[in-house]
């Protein structure tokens, strides 16, 4: 099970990286609607969300659904840490808290996983 | 108010489809890699995940991004729902702990990000006066 966790883990990652990808994206200039969406960024970023869903549902095959919706909370970890990174957004105390309280909470619920 | 209500419940609505197509992912897991079932669940996935990029953005124009984010974290209880009406499985109390714990972790992170992004706001603003 715990491989088919990380699966899904890698998964949430994968789709933060396309988050972030796209928050680039938004952060540039075009010169009509259409190219908003139809540049390689864009559609890069998609391609690497469909990437990911799949990793969510290989992950499936053994994480129970009442766990999958609380490990993919992770996503605003990796957000954080990627905008941080690559966008260089602040990570104020609060949010910090908040993040080190999902964390908890993850562990709490896969504590209870029989 | 009324109206801010009638997007609330939108809202919710949005995220229990958004939850579902976590069923969706569940089921095509247990079919062979490609087979026609598994198309069918994982292409029905994708047209809920298609909708809910969609939808998310029209209720963004009308509810702060607190209250969407903050919300959209109840999707760990409708898994916890979900799995036992469709899948049986257990749901234990420390998986319900820590869905809540999950939950407010997330409203604090959506709160942190507003106490950020609200100065900026400000400046902007106080800019625009000047």
């Amino acid at each position: 099970m715990i491989k088919y966790a990380l699966i899904m883990l890698s998964g949430t990652f994968i789709a933060s990286c396309s988050q972030i990808i796209l928050k680039k994206a938004a952060e540039k200039k075009y010169p009509n609607k259409i190219a908003e969406y139809l540049n390689p960024m864009v559609m890069g970023a998609y391609l690497i969300f469909f990437g990911a869903s799949l990793c969510s549902v290989m992950g499936y095959k053994k994480v129970p659904l009442s766990i999958g919706p609380i490990l993919e909370a992770t996503g605003y970890i990796w957000v954080a840490i990627l905008g941080k990174i690559f966008l260089g957004e602040h990570i104020s105390k609060k949010k910090g808290l908040g993040l080190l309280i999902i964390i908890a909470g993850i562990v709490i619920a896969a504590l209870g996983v029989k | 108010m009324k109206n801010n209500l009638k997007w609330f419940v939108v809202l919710h609505i949005i995220i229990l489809i958004f939850s579902a197509g976590s069923i969706c992912a569940k089921t095509a897991s247990q079919y062979e890699f490609l087979s026609l079932n598994w198309i069918i669940f994982y292409g029905i996935l994708i047209c809920i995940l298609g909708f809910y990029a969609i939808a998310w953005q029209q209720v963004l124009k009308h509810l702060p991004l607190i209250t969407t984010y903050a919300n959209k974290a109840v999707t760990t209880l409708w898994g916890l729902v979900w799995g036992f009406a469709i899948f049986h499985e257990k749901i234990t109390p420390l998986k319900v702990i820590g869905a809540a714990v999950v939950i407010f972790g997330v409203y604090l992170v959506v709160a942190g990000d507003e106490e950020v992004n609200a100065p900026s706001i400000d400046n902007k603003e106080a800019e625009n006066n000047d």
